[in-house]
């Protein structure tokens, strides 16, 4: 317990500091956000008067300090574009995000663990190298064209999925918790949540692609490395069933580095959901970000980098204390 | 605990399997689905601050006193306007307005609503804030006739009225809602605001008792999915009607028209556009090479118009000669020969005898990002480098590139414009008047009080054939100062379903009213 709130406040000098570069970088590239607003024919007069009423003439420091008070009192700001309080507008689309990594690392798991221990108990079979080939085309296809094939067969010519979008482009029921599959349900409609479901699919494929592979390859890695040692040859010496002491006794143990690639890689898909977001119109965070960006909406690009980096930061919390629960001898340390 | 939380799980596991909610499910036939890059900014009209998508969509939900009239967008018709005058000093207008429309809330249409929009978008809009601030007084002579008195003569104001900006808002609404009208927008157009998901898509529903009949389909979509083929594919799938334009500075490549080309199932719409792109000098600047006549002269006979189009766009763009598209009503068609052609030889000629040695100049050619802007740029390069000229490009985001424009610190850049009103005004006073080169999509024009003067007249001129004069004269005395090379101008080209009917593109600006369209 102890142990968590050390980690908890470790996390704010971390988050301050990400703020504070963030904030200083987005103010460093090039490009006057009131310039953006005003468009063609803004007379530098009523530029400097948007200036002025956004407070970009201020010294850095003295805005960064404005920021953060009103960040204490849970005000990220107001969207330039929209003139939307920036927490409302991440708030409607965190839930999109999370949908879509959390079950992508879901999938990847599940396909990734089988995965890597199928290949380390037939090692250097030819099912190995087969499933080898394809975690390696996992690793290293690019996203965008992984979606763009899968679209083109299971959309396009198959018919079996959606193109893009989340929901039926003719679904109108406004969000309850803002999770499309969950709100469905909670509402009876069976056929919209079926919907939801085959929406979330090829995203999902994309997504997960690169984390399966990746699992996939350290599974199968801390498998053959477990399978060597003494602890499993005892085992099987005294006659315990091959499946037991594979998934048992040297799952558990090759599971620890696992782990940790789960936890970051996990982390790092909100980078991917950027891409992955933008070809599949979901409507979430990472695609919020990139607009930003290429508005040079300050506020918002400010409040959505603080929102990956408490996910990032969160995230690894959460794989430290998986990791205390698989192994013992860390426990003992966090203690 | 365990019983209910099983018999939550069953719920969701037999809702899975229940069947649609019948009375929701809205018939595709009569559902028109619009696919578009981003969302908009804003539905509020008072805000708008021309971004494409918004402003359609507040063109569709609103109306305007007057609007241009299709197909071909020449002349201006009564919306909620039914007649207007013109004072001959050019200052007052006065329209008649149109009886018996009631706005989506059930309140009704009058002088003081057309006061109150009017004035709002004056007192919360800077974007429009040099059109809006001519306005001295609007007066609501009586429930069905507005005056409107400028400050000083302007005949393009007409042309902002049929703008978003000018868009007549509900007062009840607005007094409704407060700061929330943007998301509650209230208007007498054909089709009602219905219900919007941010980054997913803006719904729109049938006014069934619209003044000009009721639109012929019962929904209207707006999908925003921002990924090109993403875009194609839904279409050749059949899950959206049509592709709207893409964003002002992108384009549709011309691979991707030729493969739809060949597809029974989709038509392609192309209007020409009076969008122009072009290479431009930092004319502002006294030093350096392009403070040399000679040497813009040289630039601008060292490119092969024709091979661009050719090559780079294969015909999805127009031949540009001057400030003007050929399409506008004032363009002076003897600006096609004035404009320097194609002639290698005598852009070398011109820069050998402005002292420039074929190789001893090297420049950065900035630019927009896009695969489309670095064509252009490599073909440049290519053309400049042919008469002795290096070019280096530069691609950058728009943002920066806008610093870098309105700071002055460029020798050449490739830009663009698109004007925001269907007027030469919106080309030729913010391109060339030497009081705005220090803002943002100019040519940056050194001070001249000739030229100043004569951009003036022209936009304050009352009498359409003295304006047409003054325009005439215009592009000829901008040509001969040679501000840049005028590129090209990109068709507008809309992608749609073959069964959608009754489709018209407008082409200043592009913005298309549904109200007119049906599915087959």
């Amino acid at each position: 317990m102890r142990f968590v709130a050390g980690r908890l406040a470790a996390l704010v000098p971390v988050l301050a500091l990400v703020l504070a570069i963030v904030f200083l970088l987005v103010r460093a590239i090039p490009g006057d956000p009131a310039v953006v607003l005003l468009g063609p024919g803004a007379t530098q007069a009523q530029i400097a008067a948007l200036r002025d009423q956004l407070r970009l003439d201020l010294p850095a420091p003295l805005q960064f300090l404005e920021y953060v008070a009103a960040l204490a009192r849970g005000d990220l700001g107001t969207s330039l574009k929209t003139g939307e309080p920036v927490l409302r507008e991440i708030l409607l689309r965190l839930p999109a995000t999370i949908e879509l990594t959390v079950l992508a690392t879901i999938a990847a798991v599940l396909v990734g663990i089988p995965l890597g221990v199928v290949c380390a108990t037939r090692a250097n079979g030819p099912l190995d190298h087969m499933l080898r080939l394809v975690s390696l085309v996992g690793v290293s296809v690019p996203a965008f064209l992984l979606a763009l094939v899968l679209q083109l067969v299971f959309a396009s010519w198959l018919g079996w999925l959606p193109v893009s979008g989340r929901t039926s482009a003719l679904a109108l029921d406004p969000p309850i918790t803002g999770f499309a599959v969950f709100d469905a349900l909670l509402r009876g409609d069976g056929a919209a949540a079926r919907g939801a479901l085959a929406h979330l699919v090829l995203p999902c494929a994309v997504l997960a692609a690169f984390l399966a592979a990746t699992l996939g390859r350290y599974v199968r890695n801390s498998m053959l490395e477990t399978l060597g040692e003494d602890f499993v040859r005892t085992a099987r010496a005294k006659g315990m069933a091959r499946v037991r002491v594979v998934y048992v006794h040297a799952l558990r143990n090759a599971l620890l580095p696992a782990v940790t690639v789960i936890g970051l890689k996990s982390a790092e898909m909100l980078g991917g959901a950027i891409l992955t977001e933008t070809i599949f119109a979901w409507p979430g965070i990472g695609r919020y970000m990139f607009e930003a960006i290429r508005n040079r909406d300050f506020p918002v690009i400010q409040g959505t980098t603080l929102v990956f980096a408490l996910i990032y930061v969160t995230t690894s919390l959460v794989v430290d204390l998986i990791h205390g629960a698989l192994d013992p001898r860390v426990r003992k340390r966090l203690r | 605990m365990p019983f209910a939380r099983r018999r939550l799980a069953a719920t969701f596991a037999l809702s899975l399997l229940a069947a649609p909610a019948l009375a929701q499910t809205p018939d595709p036939a009569r559902t028109l689905v619009v696919a578009v890059p981003s969302d908009a900014a804003g539905l509020e009209p008072g805000a708008n601050r021309a971004e494409p998508i918004g402003s359609e969509v507040i063109l569709n939900v609103f109306d305007t006193l007057v609007a241009w009239t299709p197909p071909d967008f020449a002349a201006l018709e009564g919306r909620l306007a039914t007649r207007w005058t013109v004072s001959p000093d050019g200052k007052s207008f006065e329209f008649e307005l149109r009886d018996g429309v009631t706005f989506h809330d059930g309140t009704a249409f009058d002088a003081a609503a057309v006061k109150f929009s009017l004035e709002r978008t004056k007192a919360m809009n800077p974007f429009a804030q040099a059109s809006f601030n001519l306005i001295s007084d609007i007066a609501v002579v009586s429930p069905r006739v507005v005056r409107i008195v400028l400050k000083e003569p302007y005949p393009a104001f007409l042309s902002i009225l049929a703008q978003p900006q000018s868009a007549i808002v509900s007062p009840a609404a607005v007094a409704k809602h407060g700061d929330q009208f943007a998301v509650n927008p209230v208007g007498t157009g054909p089709f009602v605001f219905r219900a919007r998901q941010a980054d997913t898509n803006i719904v729109l529903e049938a006014n069934r008792t619209y003044f000009r009949g009721a639109p012929k389909v019962d929904r209207l979509v707006y999908r925003i999915i921002p990924n090109a083929s993403t875009r194609r594919l839904e279409l050749e799938n059949g899950g959206i009607d049509i592709i709207q334009q893409a964003g002002q500075l992108a384009a549709i490549p011309a691979e991707t028209i030729q493969a739809l080309r060949n597809n029974r199932n989709v038509a392609i719409i192309e209007v020409p556009s009076q969008i122009i792109r072009q290479l431009e000098f930092n004319n502002k600047k006294t030093t350096g090479p392009f403070a040399d006549l000679r040497v813009r002269r040289a630039v601008m006979h060292a490119i092969d118009y024709d091979g661009l189009l050719q090559g780079v766009f294969g015909n999805t763009a127009d031949r540009v000669y001057g400030p003007l598209t050929s399409n506008s009503w004032a363009f002076n068609p003897k600006i096609r020969e004035l404009a320097p052609k194609y002639d290698p030889a005598q852009a070398k000629r011109l820069l050998a005898e402005a002292g420039v040695r074929p190789g001893s100049l090297t420049v950065p050619l900035y630019t927009f990002q896009g695969a489309l802007w670095g064509a252009v740029a490599t073909f440049v390069q290519a053309n400049l480098a042919d008469v002795g000229i290096n070019v280096t490009i530069q691609q950058t985001e728009f943002p920066a590139l806008r610093a870098l424009h309105t700071s002055g610190n460029f020798d050449l850049a490739l830009d663009g414009r698109q004007p925001w009103y269907n007027d030469p005004d919106a080309h030729i006073t913010i391109g060339y008047l030497s009081s705005l080169a220090d803002t943002a999509m100019t040519f940056r024009f050194p001070q001249d009080e000739a030229l100043d003067a004569a951009i003036l007249k022209a936009q304050q001129t009352v009498s359409m054939d003295e304006r047409k004069a003054l325009y005439f004269k215009l592009q000829e005395d901008i040509l001969a100062r040679a501000p840049g090379a005028f590129l090209f101008s990109p068709k507008l080209i809309v992608f749609a379903r073959a069964n959608v009917r009754g489709l018209v593109i407008n082409s200043a600006p592009p913005l298309t009213e549904y109200w007119s369209v049906s599915k087959q």
